[in-house]
């Protein structure tokens, strides 16, 4: 079954500006139940921006997006949130400093729910709570009344990824969500996020910047160049496919543009 | 000491206002000068109900009701139609001058006559207390002053209490985690825009009855009365988060009210000295200026003494 369908979608910020930058070229794409996307590209290849056309970060100025079979085209941000998790990959950006780790964990908690005047922290929940953080080993279960804001990058994106996932997300969408982090951190959040994934059998789209994660990880890998999909593996293809592998195909790409600069200043300097 | 009630009873009074710009400025982010229109609207709507002879109570509580709809036309002009916070309070204040105006019919109400909760509260002290006159440490105190102070006082603790429990629920948290990260919220499915109309509506509804009892208490309601509270609330929340110095819920509101009733305090000793009153916005504008720069200020001078010391311990040692 599908559940991630992207049809021909353009985004184009600042458009007539001198700073006009078409971000999404013509962008489609059909994930099935239970995939995991890895996606790469260079800075500006557009692969956050197809991230965020997703999440519904903007609106796509043309082409549609369903989740789930549904066509969330027009829904805002706040309203797809009911089908889709999401972690950052600036590790401040998906918590509330000044809540402690309980109160972030229980706004978590009602993801896409309506939100009344019941307790925020009833004992249910708070139960519930201090079981799942220990499930993360970090031993932040005895301190989940402190304000978030007082961890770590690591251990706020480990509860991060536990707030996306709380409530069995249609799909998670992971944003580079490493990158900013320490190498045993990344390594710790990266097994977090397999662990989960594997559980509860996620559809998932990963942006990431690591050959190496986007080699190990996933069974699909899309390559954007410059607002385009270019590579598109699964299969065992995608199980064959090294970091090297992904090296060389950058390196083509590049090649590739150098040849396009250098056959437009041919052009220039013998038309102009 | 009846100076010093009068003091501690505005000073309570005012920090249900503080409570208001507490949740605007400190939960939301938000410098929200509705605040001095506001608590002129809850001020003359409950004057003018009064005066048409409705109950006190019911008058107060629509004032807030007042307040609280001029809140959340600032809300609306921020969060729908994309205007700049302060200018939305700034339209929103300026509309409700002639609005008030409209309320009341002319520039200032008296209640002098009217049955209003300080009235009753003074009918109530003399009956509970038997006479006119109590003696407390010493000092003649008049017992209607002891008997509005203890309502008031009632009034602000339920008030507080309320918005403790309303700011731990499901909604009250969503709301602090608006104004501490908003790409977060909406990421776990809640518009940000209805956090904001709702939160300003609580808040300058808080501000709107504190103006409806301050019109019943020194007996009028006036179109210039909101002048200057925004900011007289801003001192009272700076002063109340230096006494606690905590984020802790429950303390930082309670920090609000003491700020507030410390704040009325000084001000009262300042006039006594001789302070004159016309010079009163301009010192609390110069307090809330100093409050704003001087932790920051103060950081900035201890870290370059770490630095110099530093230096200074290198430099002995290499010698």
């Amino acid at each position: 079954m599908t559940q991630l369908q992207v049809e021909r979608v353009v985004k184009t910020f600042n458009e007539g500006t001198p700073n006009e930058v078409r971000a999404l070229r013509d962008v489609s794409l059909s994930v099935e139940s239970g995939s995991f996307v890895v996606v790469i590209g260079m800075n500006g290849s557009g692969k956050s921006t197809l991230l965020n056309a997703v999440a519904g970060s903007f609106f796509a100025d043309s082409g549609r997006v369903s989740i789930a079979g549904r066509d969330v085209t027009r829904w805002p941000e706040h309203r797809r949130a009911k089908l889709v998790g999401r972690v950052f990959q600036n590790p401040f950006s998906g918590t509330a400093p000044d809540l402690s780790i309980a109160e972030n964990l229980a706004l978590a908690a009602r993801r896409g729910r309506p939100r009344g005047l019941g307790w925020a922290l009833g004992p249910v929940v708070r139960h519930e709570l201090a079981e799942r953080v220990s499930s993360l080993g970090m031993g932040l279960q005895d301190r989940l009344d402190n304000p978030i804001g007082s961890l770590s990058g690591g251990q706020r994106q480990a509860l991060t990824l536990l707030m996306a996932t709380w409530r069995r997300p249609e799909l998670l969408l992971l944003d580079e969500h490493t990158a900013a982090l320490d190498p045993k951190s990344a390594d710790q959040v990266i097994r977090l996020s397999t662990d989960v994934i594997e559980r509860d059998r996620l559809t998932t789209m990963m942006v990431t910047h690591s050959m190496q994660q986007a080699a190990a990880l996933g069974d699909r890998l899309i390559m954007m160049v410059q607002g385009r999909i270019l590579h598109d593996f699964s299969g065992a293809e995608k199980q064959r496919l090294r970091a090297e592998d992904l090296l060389d195909r950058f390196e083509e790409v590049r090649r590739g543009e150098r040849l396009d600069e250098t056959a437009a200043e041919l052009l220039r300097r013998s038309y102009v | 000491m009846t100076l010093l009630l009068g003091a501690l009873s505005i000073g309570l009074i005012l920090s249900l206002l503080a409570a208001g710009v507490f949740i605007s400025f400190r939960v939301f982010s938000f410098p929200d000068i509705t605040t001095d229109g506001s608590v002129t609207t809850g001020a003359s709507v409950a004057a003018v109900l009064i005066v048409h002879g409705m109950s006190p109570l019911p008058a107060t509580i629509l004032g807030a009701v007042g307040g609280a709809l001029a809140g959340a036309a600032t809300g609306v002009l921020h969060a729908r139609f994309k205007i700049h916070r302060l200018l939305a309070g700034i339209l929103v204040m300026t509309a409700l001058y002639s609005i008030n105006l409209r309320i009341m019919g002319k520039s200032n109400v008296p209640l002098l006559a009217a049955d209003t909760l300080a009235t009753r509260a003074d009918a109530l002290g003399e009956r509970v207390l038997g006479a006119t006159q109590i003696g407390i440490w010493g000092y003649e105190v008049a017992a209607r002053d002891l008997a509005v102070l203890a309502l008031v006082f009632v009034i602000v603790i339920v008030v507080a209490l309320l918005l403790w429990a309303f700011l731990r629920t499901q909604l009250g948290t969503a709301m602090r985690a608006t104004g501490n990260n908003e790409q977060m919220i909406r990421a776990l499915g809640v518009d940000v825009g209805n956090m904001q109309i709702i939160g300003l509506a609580l808040a300058n509804g808080l501000v709107g009855l504190s103006g409806a009892l301050l019109a019943q208490y020194q007996g009028f309601a006036d179109v210039q009365m909101g002048i200057g509270m925004v900011v007289w609330g801003l001192a009272s929340v700076i002063i109340g988060e230096a006494l606690v110095g905590t984020t802790q819920l429950g303390l930082v509101i309670t920090g609000a009210v003491m700020g507030s009733v410390l704040f009325r305090l000084l001000v009262a000793i300042a006039l006594r000295a001789g302070l004159d009153p016309n010079d009163l916005k301009l010192v609390t504008a110069v307090f809330v200026f100093a409050a704003l720069i001087l932790p920051g200020a103060l950081a900035k001078m201890r870290a370059r003494k770490s630095v110099k010391g530093l230096e200074l311990e290198r430099s002995g040692s290499a010698r």
